[in-house]
C-alpha cells in the first residue's frame, strides 16, 4: 500500500514536470537596482501563445510606455521555438524596495502565473543612463538658458531677457517648436525680433557649446516685489549619434524628442524710493530731457500757435504721462495730439514722446504759459530729478480786447469794427496825476457829523414855527404895534434928541433937527424950503390929517420957543413923546 | 504859542512829505516809461509806505507788475485801484489784459431783474456820497418846507408842499441806498489767489478732501476765517476753504 502511494506521487510529479517543461511564462526586469530618475523595463515572456494576459498593477510606477507586444517564431534545425513578450517601461514613483506582483495568463486551459519580483529604487543617479542611452545624451547636451540682465531692477527700469539654446557640439537639432510662450505678467514687455538664427560658439559651464539666441525681450517691471518670469519651453527634435553604424559606415543618428525648459527666474524688483519723490512724478524712470516749445511767441489773435511738450531720452517712455500744459482760460486750446517716436532695443526704449497743443488766442494781450515741470527717476544717480520748462509768454499783438469774462462777444466785435474806439483798447499808460490821499480815511457815513447834519436841518422847522407864532402875536397886537412903530421911528430920528434929554438947549436943537431930518427923508424937502407954511402945505397935499399937521407945526414952534423959555425936564420928556407919536401918525397917514 | 508852533511845523512837514511823494511818483512814472518796471515799482512802493494811496498809484503799480508778467500782483493792484475808483475806464481796460493771463475760467452768475437794478443804482455812488446826498436832500426839504410855511399864495404853497414831501421821500431812499451800499461794501471782501496753484478744501483742515483747484490771479470773496483758513466764494457760487497764505486780501485799508 505504502509503495503504491509512493509510485502514484512519483508519477504525478513526473507528468507535471513534463507539462512544466512545455509552458514557460516568466518576468524579466532590466535591472533590479536603479535610481529614481531611471527607468525600468519589464518583460513578460512566454513560449506559448496565451489569452487574457493580465499585467500586475504597477502601483508604484508610472507606465511610461507599453504594453508593447512582440512575437518571434523561429525554426532551428527542425526545432520550432516561439516566444511572445509583453514589455513595459516604468518610471518609479518612490524610492525603496518595490514589489512587482505576478502577472497571469491563460494558456490552453490553464492559468499561469509569474513570480513576483522585487526591485530596489535608489536615490537619483547622476547619469541616469549610460552614454549609449539616447535620451540621456540628449538631456546632457542641450540646455535652454534665460539670461536676465539685472535681477534686482528698480520699478520701471528696463531689463532684458535673452533666451539662448546651448547645443553640444556632437549632437544636432533638426527641429524646434515653442510649447509654452512665456507671458510676462506684471511687466511691460517688448519682444525684440531675432532675425535668423545665427549659430555662435560659446561656453556653458566651462564646456564648449554652440548656441543660438532664440528670443530677446525688454521688460519693464510694473510692480515691486518678487516677480517671476515664466519659463520658456521648447520641444526639440534632437539627433543623437549612436554606436550603430549604417551600411555606409557612418554613425546612425537616433532621433529623440525632447522638451527643454529655461526654468523660471525670479526678480526682486525694488520700489522707487519714497524719499524725495516730487509731487509731479508720474513714473518716468530713465534719463530724459524735457522741453516746452512754442512755434511762435508773437502773433495776432485768431492765428494758431503750436505748443509742444516733449520728453526726449532713454527710459520707460511709453509708460508715463506727459505733464499737461495749464493755459490761461482766455486761450482757445484743442486736445493735444500725442506723438511717439520710440525705438526699442536691448537697451530699452529710446526716442521722444510729445504732446502737441494747438492754441488760438482770441483776444489781445499777454498770455503766460506757466512753467511746467517734469520729474523722473535717474537710475544712474538713483535720485529724482526735476526739469522745469520755464515760463513762456505769448504776446498777442492785434485783436479784440477781452472786456470782461462775460460772454458779451457781440460788444467786442462791435468795438473792433470802429476804428476810433480801437485807441481805447490799447493797454493804458500809467496815470500821471497822483491824487494822493491818506490811506486812513474816516467815513462820513455813520459819523457824528453825518447824523447831526442829517437831523439839524429838521430843527429849523420848529424854530420857524416859533418865529411865525411870535410874529403873528405881534401883528395881532395893534396898540403895541403902534408903540413899537413910534419907538422905532423915534429911535431912528430922535435918538440924538433923546441923548441930550435934560439939556434944554441941545435937546430942542436936536429935536428940531430930527423933525427936519424926518421930513427931509420922508418928503424930500430941500433945507432951503423949510418954512412952516411950506411944510403944512406939503403935508396936507400928502393927505395928512389937519390936526396932525397942526400938532407937528406946534411942536416945531415949541422947539423954537423953548430955547428962550424955562422948561422943566418933565416938559422936555412930554415934548419928546409928542414928537415921537406925531411922527408915527404922520408916517401912517402919509401917502 | 509853543502849541501853535508845533501845529504849523507838523503841517509844514506833512505838506513837505506830500510834495516829496508827488516827485517820487513822477520819478516812478519816468522809470516806467523807460521800461525799468522794477525800479518804478520800488518807487511806487515807497510812496505807498508813507500811508498815502490813490487809484492812480495802484493802477500804475498794477501796470508795472503786468509788464513784468506778475499775474497775481497785477490783478491785485488793479482790484485795489478799482475799489477806489470803481468806474475808471483805464483800470477796467487794463484789468481785462491782466485777467487774460489767469488760468481759471470762472463764470459770473448774472443777477437779473429787480435785484440787478437795485445793485446798479446802489453802485452808482459810494456810501459817503449817498450820505451826502441824503443830507443835501434834507436841507432842500427844510427850505421847501419853509417856503410852504411862509408863502401866502395857494399855488406856491401847494407846489412847495408837494416838492418838500418828495424831497423827504428821497431822503429816505438815499439813506436806504447808503445803508445798502455800506453793507455791500462791508461784505465785499475780495482776495486774489497768489499761490501758483491753491487747493481748495471742503473743510478748514489738511485732512479734508480737495474740492477744486484755483490758480494764480483768480479773484475770490472771503466769507469767513478760521485760524489759518479762509472760506472763499467764487463768482459762480462755489465755496471752499483755502489756506490763508495762498490768497491776499485786496481790502486792507
Amino acid at each position: 500500500m505504502n509503495t503504491l502511494k509512493h509510485i502514484t506521487i512519483l508519477f504525478i510529479l513526473l507528468t507535471s514536470s513534463i507539462t512544466f517543461a512545455q509552458v514557460k511564462f516568466e518576468t524579466k526586469v532590466s535591472k533590479t537596482k536603479f535610481g529614481v530618475n531611471e527607468r525600468l523595463r519589464i518583460d513578460f515572456v512566454m513560449n506559448k501563445d496565451g489569452d487574457n494576459f493580465n499585467p500586475p498593477d504597477f502601483a508604484n510606477f508610472t507606465v511610461v510606455a507599453g504594453p508593447n507586444t512582440s512575437v518571434s517564431n523561429s525554426w532551428l534545425n527542425g526545432k520550432h521555438s516561439y516566444s511572445k513578450t509583453y514589455s513595459y517601461f516604468l518610471a518609479p514613483k518612490r524610492k525603496g524596495k518595490i514589489k512587482i506582483n505576478s502577472a497571469t495568463i491563460e494558456i490552453g486551459k490553464n492559468i499561469f502565473k509569474t513570480k513576483a519580483v522585487t526591485v530596489e529604487v535608489t536615490n537619483a543617479v547622476k547619469r541616469p543612463n549610460d552614454p549609449d542611452n539616447v535620451e540621456g545624451v540628449a538631456s546632457e547636451s542641450i540646455h535652454l538658458v534665460a539670461e536676465v540682465s539685472k535681477t534686482d531692477p528698480y520699478l520701471n527700469e528696463a531689463i532684458t531677457v535673452v533666451y539662448k539654446l546651448y547645443v553640444s557640439t556632437d549632437i544636432g537639432v533638426s527641429n524646434w517648436r515653442e510649447v509654452d510662450n512665456p507671458r510676462y505678467n506684471d511687466f511691460w514687455s517688448q519682444k525684440i525680433d531675432v532675425k535668423g538664427l545665427r549659430i555662435q560658439n560659446g561656453k556653458y559651464k566651462g564646456k564648449d557649446y554652440r548656441y543660438v539666441v532664440l528670443k530677446k525681450a525688454v521688460l519693464y517691471p510694473q510692480k515691486s516685489g518678487k516677480l517671476e518670469i515664466e519659463p520658456l519651453t521648447l520641444d526639440l527634435t534632437v539627433e543623437v549619434p549612436t554606436r550603430r553604424k549604417n551600411i555606409f559606415g557612418g554613425r546612425h543618428m537616433a532621433e529623440v524628442n525632447r522638451t527643454v525648459s529655461a526654468g523660471s527666474r525670479t526678480l526682486n524688483v525694488k520700489p522707487l524710493p519714497e524719499k524725495g519723490q516730487p509731487d509731479d512724478f508720474t513714473g518716468a524712470v530713465g534719463d530724459f530731457k524735457f522741453n516746452v516749445i512754442t512755434s511762435k511767441s508773437e502773433l495776432n489773435a485768431s492765428e494758431s500757435l503750436q505748443a509742444r511738450v516733449e520728453v526726449i531720452g532713454k527710459g520707460n517712455l511709453k509708460l508715463f504721462e506727459l505733464p499737461k500744459l495749464t493755459l490761461p482760460s482766455s486761450l482757445e486750446v484743442y486736445e493735444p495730439e500725442h506723438n511717439e517716436n520710440v525705438r526699442t532695443n536691448l537697451g530699452g526704449m529710446q526716442g521722444s514722446i510729445s504732446d502737441n497743443y494747438t492754441i488760438i488766442p482770441q483776444y489781445r494781450g499777454k498770455y503766460p504759459i506757466p512753467s511746467v515741470s517734469f520729474s523722473y527717476f535717474d537710475l544712474q544717480t538713483e535720485t529724482y530729478k526735476r526739469v522745469s520748462s520755464g515760463e513762456i509768454i505769448i504776446d498777442v499783438i492785434e485783436g479784440p480786447i477781452n472786456n470782461s469774462s462775460g460772454d458779451d462777444n457781440l460788444a467786442i466785435a462791435d468795438s473792433n469794427k470802429k476804428g476810433i474806439t480801437l485807441n481805447s483798447d490799447q493797454f493804458a499808460f500809467v496815470k500821471t496825476e497822483a491824487n494822493l490821499q491818506p490811506i486812513l480815511k474816516n467815513n462820513f457815513f455813520k459819523s457824528a457829523g453825518f447824523w447831526s447834519s442829517l437831523l439839524v436841518p429838521f430843527l429849523v422847522i420848529p424854530l420857524a414855527m416859533f418865529y411865525r407864532k411870535k410874529r403873528d402875536e405881534r401883528n395881532a397886537d395893534v396898540f403895541g404895534n403902534k408903540i413899537r412903530k413910534a419907538d422905532r421911528l423915534a429911535k431912528r430920528y430922535l435918538s440924538e434928541a433923546k441923548k441930550s434929554l435934560g439939556n434944554k438947549e441941545a435937546f430942542y436943537i436936536a429935536l428940531e433937527k430930527a423933525l427936519h431930518n424926518y421930513l427931509k427923508a420922508k418928503l424930500r424937502i430941500e433945507t432951503s424950503d423949510f418954512s412952516k407954511e411950506k411944510i403944512e402945505e406939503i403935508l396936507i397935499e400928502r393927505q395928512v390929517d389937519e390936526p396932525t399937521v397942526i400938532e407937528f407945526i406946534s411942536i416945531l414952534e415949541h422947539c423954537e420957543l423953548a430955547r428962550y423959555t424955562p422948561i422943566t425936564n418933565v416938559e422936555m420928556q412930554q415934548d419928546y413923546e409928542k414928537a415921537a407919536s406925531t411922527i408915527s401918525i404922520i408916517d401912517k397917514e402919509i401917502k | 504859542m509853543m502849541k501853535h508852533l508845533i501845529y504849523i511845523l507838523t503841517f509844514l512837514i506833512s505838506t513837505l512829505s506830500f510834495a516829496q511823494n508827488e516827485t517820487v511818483f513822477e520819478q516812478a512814472n519816468t522809470l516806467y516809461n523807460e521800461g525799468k518796471f522794477d525800479d518804478a515799482l520800488e518807487k511806487y512802493k515807497a510812496v505807498l509806505e508813507t500811508e498815502q494811496h490813490s487809484a492812480a498809484l495802484y493802477f500804475n503799480m498794477a501796470n508795472a507788475h503786468y509788464k513784468l508778467n506778475h499775474i497775481a500782483p497785477s490783478i491785485y493792484f488793479y482790484e485795489k485801484a478799482l475799489l477806489l475808483k470803481p468806474n475808471d475806464k483805464d483800470i477796467k481796460n487794463n484789468i481785462a489784459y491782466a485777467r487774460n493771463m489767469t488760468i481759471d475760467d470762472i463764470e459770473i452768475v448774472p443777477e437779473v431783474g429787480f435785484s440787478r437794478l437795485i445793485k446798479t443804482v446802489t453802485n452808482t455812488m459810494s456810501f459817503d456820497n449817498w450820505a451826502k446826498t441824503a443830507v443835501g436832500l434834507v436841507v432842500f426839504f427844510v427850505v421847501l418846507f419853509m417856503v410852504y410855511y411862509f408863502s401866502y399864495s395857494t399855488s406856491k404853497k401847494r407846489f412847495a408842499f408837494v416838492s418838500s414831501l418828495a424831497c423827504l421821500l428821497l431822503v429816505f431812499v438815499a439813506l436806504a441806498f447808503a445803508f445798502h451800499k455800506y453793507k455791500l461794501a462791508d461784505n465785499n471782501r475780495p482776495a486774489i489767489v497768489f499761490a501758483k496753484e491753491a487747493q481748495i478744501k471742503s473743510e478748514p483742515n489738511l485732512r479734508s478732501s480737495e474740492a477744486f483747484k484755483l490758480h494764480e490771479g483768480t479773484k475770490v470773496q472771503v466769507l469767513d476765517t478760521v485760524s489759518n483758513w479762509k472760506k472763499i466764494k467764487l463768482s459762480d457760487g462755489k465755496t471752499g476753504w483755502v489756506a490763508s497764505i495762498d490768497i491776499k486780501m485786496v481790502k486792507n485799508f
